[in-house]
C-alpha cells in the first residue's frame, strides 16, 4: 500500500531532522538548523499526504473511515500531532533547540509503527463499537493532548540538560519554565476534552460514561498528575526545576495510559490487534 | 473572621490537603488497575492464600472504585473544595467589584523606562489621543482627575475570568454529585431475549436479583453481519416495546445507538443462538413413508397410529461430539420410553459399529414400529440487551460543559487592568503606563509591550 510506504519514509526524514538539529546544537552553525527545519517540514508534508492517502484508500476498499482506528493509525497520528505542534513552537519562540528533544519522539513513534512485528498496518474495517461519530473527536483530542504533553516533557528534559557546555542556543530557564507551563495547560485542556468525548462515546456504546476500565482509570491518573502540577504552580508558585520534574512524571503517566495499559485487560483491549 | 481560627476549617482550607488528596486518589487508582477488580477479582482471589484473600476482601480492595476508601476520598476532596472556595470568595468578590482608582499599592512606582514617555502636547490632547488608543482594545474607559494637571485613564479586560476557577470547582462538585446519584438511584442489568420472545424483567449486574421493567420488550428479529475478513460489521435487534399490550415504540437497536424510553436506556450488548430452537423430526411407521413435524422443547404430538404421544425432552446442538440430537419421550399404554434421535445416525453407526445395539438409548427405532430421524435443529438467535437507568447522567453532562467553560476561562483568560497616568511635568507631558493581572503575567507583558509601541508610534505621528 502506497500510504504505508510513504509513512515509513517519513521515519527517515524525522531521523535526519533530529541529526541536523543535533549538529546545530553542537557545532553552533545555523545552516544545520535550516537543513533540519526543511527536513521536518518535508517530513510533515509527506506525513500529512500519507494520512490523507490512507483515508482515501480506506474508501477505495469500501470500508471508509478516518485513519484513527487501530494501534498503527494511532501511532502515526500521535507522531503527526507531535511534529505539527513542534513546528508551531519553533515558529513561535524562534528557537530551534527544542527539535533535538522532540524529534526523537516523533521518529521513535514512526519507527515503532513501521517496524514492530505485532502491529498490523492494514486498513481494517470498523467493528460495531467503533462505528461512532465520536471516534474521530475522541482520538484527535486525546492525541493533541498527548502531543502537548510530549512537547512539555521534551522541554523538561531540555531544562535539565541546558547547562551542558556542549549544547548551545538553549533558551533561558524562565523561557523554558513558561513553555513547560503553556504546554502542560494545552495538554490538560485537550486531555479533559479527550476524556469527555470518550465518556460521551462510552455512554452511547457501552451504557456508561465511566466504567473504571484500566485505560479510563489511567487517563484520570494522568489528568490528576497534571492537575497537581498546575495547582502547585498557581497556589504554591512552583517553577523551573519542579515543573520540569512534573512534566517528566506526567509524560510517563501518558505513556502508561497509551501503551502500558494495553497489557491490562479492558474495554480498550482491541488496540492489541 | 473567627472561622479562620477553627481547626476544622483551617484543615479543610489547606491546599496541601488538596494536593495530598489528589495524590492519594492517584495511588488508589493505580492500585485499582493492577489488582483485578469486581468480576476479574474472583479468579484472582482463588489464586492467593485464602487468609490474604479474605483480608483484601474486607478492605474492599477488589472493588476499590466503589469502596468506602474511595468514597471517603471524594467526600474529603469535595469538602476541601467547598471550604477553599468559600475562603477565597470574599477576596475574589472584592477584586471583582473593586473600583479602578482605589489606589493599587505602588502602582506607578519603579516603572521601567519603556513604560514612561514624554511629549510636547498638552495634557488634554494627550489624554484624548490615549483614550482613543486604549478604548480600541479595552472598550469602555474610565477617567479620574487627580489634580489640576494630572489624571489617570483606566481600561480592563477579562474581569469575569476571576470566577472561572470557581466554575471549574463547582463543576467537579456537580460531577461527584451526579456520580453519587447514579450509584444510589441508578441500576444496570442484562436480559437475553430469543427471537419472538418477550421480557419484562432483567437480571441486575453483580447478581443483585431481578428488576421488573415498566414496559415489555419483544425481540422480533436479531441479525449479525460480518465483513469479508470475518470481523463483525453489524449487530442489530428489531425490538418492539409494549405497555399494557400496546406498542409504544418499535425499531432497530444497534451498537452505539441505544434506545431511550421512560428514563431507561436499552443497549445492544451481546447475542447468541439459543438451545431452544425447534427440531425437525421425521418419523415413519413400519417402513412406510412418514411425515416431518416441527416441535420445540417441551412440546408433544400424538403418533398417527394412536399408540401414544411423543414429547421433546432435550435439544442438543452437539451431543458428545456426535452432532445435533434430540431426546424424546414416548408415552404409551406400555409406559414411558425415552431415547436420543441423532441427525447423523448413519455416520455414527459407520464409525461405531453396533452402537445402537449396545446403547439402546441411541437407537432411533426403540419404539416399534416407529423409526425417528432428526432432520435438523433450527437455529434461533437471542439478543443480549443491557438495560440501564442513570438519573445522574444529565448532571454529569452539565458538569462537563461547565468544566470546559471554566477551564477555558481559567487558562486562557485573565483580569488585565491598565492605568495610564498623564501629568504636566514642566514644559512636557509625562505619560506613565502601569498594569496588573491576576494571572498569566507573560500575556500581560505582551499586551503592555504592544500598547507602549502603539503609544510611541502615535506620539511620533502626532508631533510631526
Amino acid at each position: 500500500m502506497m500510504n504505508t510506504m510513504i509513512l515509513s519514509w517519513v521515519t527517515f526524514l524525522y531521523f535526519g531532522a533530529f541529526v541536523f538539529y543535533l549538529f546545530r546544537l553542537v557545532f553552533g552553525k545555523e545552516f544545520w538548523g535550516k537543513a533540519a527545519f526543511y527536513a521536518v517540514l518535508g517530513g510533515l508534508g509527506a506525513h500529512t499526504l500519507g494520512l490523507l492517502l490512507r483515508w482515501k484508500e480506506s474508501y477505495a476498499l469500501g470500508i471508509g473511515h478516518a485513519p484513527l482506528s487501530n494501534f498503527y493509525e494511532s501511532l502515526i497520528f500521535f507522531a503527526w500531532a507531535v511534529v505539527m505542534l513542534y513546528i508551531v513552537v519553533e515558529w513561535r519562540i524562534k528557537n530551534r533547540s527544542l527539535g533535538v528533544f522532540v524529534l526523537p519522539v516523533g521518529f521513535l513513534l514512526m519507527a515503532f509503527a513501521s517496524l514492530a512485528p505485532n502491529i498490523s498496518d492494514r486498513i481494517q474495517p470498523l467493528v460495531p463499537a467503533l462505528q461512532s461519530n465520536w471516534l474521530t473527536s475522541h482520538v484527535v483530542t486525546c492525541f493533541m493532548g498527548y502531543a502537548a504533553f510530549t512537547v512539555a516533557f521534551a522541554i523538561g528534559i531540555m531544562f535539565f540538560l541546558r547547562n551542558i557546555s556542549l549544547f548551545r542556543f538553549i533558551p533561558e530557564a524562565d523561557v523554558l519554565d513558561e513553555l513547560i507551563y503553556q504546554h502542560a495547560v494545552l495538554g490538560f485542556v485537550f486531555l479533559t476534552l479527550g476524556i469527555m468525548t470518550g465518556s460521551v462515546w462510552a455512554h452511547y456504546a457501552w451504557g456508561s460514561y465511566w466504567s473504571w476500565d484500566p485505560k479510563e482509570t489511567w487517563s484520570l491518573i494522568t489528568w490528576l498528575i497534571y492537575a497537581v502540577m498546575l495547582h502547585a504552580r498557581y497556589v504554591r508558585g512552583w517553577k523551573g526545576r519542579r515543573m520540569a520534574v512534573m512534566a517528566i512524571v506526567g509524560f510517563s503517566a501518558v505513556l502508561f495510559t497509551y501503551l502500558g495499559v494495553n497489557y491490562l485487560p479492558g474495554l480498550h483491549s482491541y488496540l492489541q490487534s | 473572621m473567627p472561622k479562620q481560627k477553627n481547626p476544622f476549617w483551617s484543615f479543610f482550607a489547606s491546599v496541601y490537603l488538596t494536593i495530598t488528596l489528589l495524590v492519594l486518589t492517584v495511588v488508589l487508582s493505580i492500585v485499582g488497575t493492577f489488582i483485578p477488580q469486581q468480576d476479574a477479582a474472583r479468579e484472582f482471589a482463588q489464586g492467593i492464600p485464602p487468609g490474604l484473600a479474605s483480608f483484601l476482601l474486607t478492605l474492599q480492595v477488589f472493588d476499590l472504585f466503589h469502596s468506602v476508601w474511595f468514597f471517603l476520598l471524594m467526600l474529603l476532596l469535595s469538602m476541601n473544595l467547598i471550604v477553599c472556595s468559600l475562603n477565597r470568595w470574599p477576596l475574589t468578590w472584592k477584586k471583582f467589584r473593586g473600583t479602578p482608582f482605589a489606589n493599587e499599592e505602588g502602582l506607578f512606582r519603579g516603572l521601567s523606562p519603556e513604560h514612561i514617555f514624554l511629549c510636547d502636547e498638552d495634557v488634554g490632547t494627550t489624554t484624548g489621543r490615549l483614550e482613543g488608543l486604549l478604548s480600541r482594545k479595552y472598550g469602555k474607559i474610565s477617567k479620574n482627575k487627580e489634580k489640576e494637571d494630572a489624571l489617570i485613564i483606566f481600561g480592563e479586560r477579562g474581569r469575569y475570568s476571576r470566577f472561572a476557577v470557581y466554575v471549574v470547582h463547582l463543576s467537579l462538585q456537580l460531577l461527584i454529585l451526579g456520580a453519587l446519584m447514579g450509584a444510589y438511584w441508578g441500576w444496570e442489568g442484562y436480559v437475553n431475549i430469543g427471537e419472538g420472545d418477550t421480557a419484562d424483567a432483567i437480571d441486575l449486574k453483580g447478581g443483585k436479583g431481578t428488576k421488573a421493567l415498566p414496559f415489555t420488550i419483544r425481540c422480533d428479529k436479531f441479525m449479525v453481519a460480518f465483513y469479508e475478513n470475518g470481523a463483525p460489521k453489524t449487530y442489530r435487534s428489531d425490538l418492539t416495546f409494549l405497555k399494557d399490550g400496546k406498542t409504544i415504540l418499535q425499531g432497530p437497536l444497534l451498537v452505539n445507538h441505544p434506545v431511550s424510553l421512560e428514563g431507561i436506556r436499552v443497549y445492544q450488548a451481546s447475542y447468541g443462538s439459543s438451545p431452544d430452537g425447534r427440531a425437525s423430526l421425521a418419523f415413519s411407521r413400519g417402513g412406510k413413508e412418514g411425515e416431518i413435524i416441527k416441535v420445540g422443547p417441551g412440546e408433544s404430538f400424538p403418533l398417527p397410529g394412536k399408540e401414544g404421544t411423543v414429547q421433546i425432552v432435550r435439544l442438543e446442538e452437539n451431543l458428545m461430539q456426535m452432532g445435533p440430537a434430540v431426546k424424546i419421550l414416548v408415552r404409551s399404554g406400555q409406559g414411558e420410553v425415552s431415547f436420543w434421535v441423532f441427525r447423523n445416525i448413519d455416520k455414527i453407526r459407520e464409525m461405531n459399529p453396533g452402537v445402537t445395539e449396545q446403547v439402546p438409548m441411541f437407537n432411533p427405532a426403540m419404539f416399534k414400529p416407529y423409526l425417528f430421524v432428526l432432520k435438523g435443529i433450527e437455529e434461533r438467535y437471542y439478543t443480549g440487551l443491557q438495560v440501564i437507568r442513570d438519573p445522574g447522567a444529565p448532571l454529569v453532562a452539565a458538569a462537563a460543559v461547565l468544566m470546559m467553560v471554566g477551564l477555558i476561562g481559567t487558562f486562557f483568560s485573565s483580569h488585565r487592568r491598565i492605568w495610564i497616568k498623564i501629568q504636566r511635568l514642566g514644559e512636557k507631558t509625562k505619560i506613565s503606563v502601569a498594569a496588573r493581572t491576576n494571572k498569566h503575567p507573560v500575556i500581560l507583558d505582551r499586551e503592555v509591550q504592544h500598547l507602549t509601541e502603539q503609544i510611541k508610534v502615535s506620539l511620533e505621528k502626532g508631533s510631526t
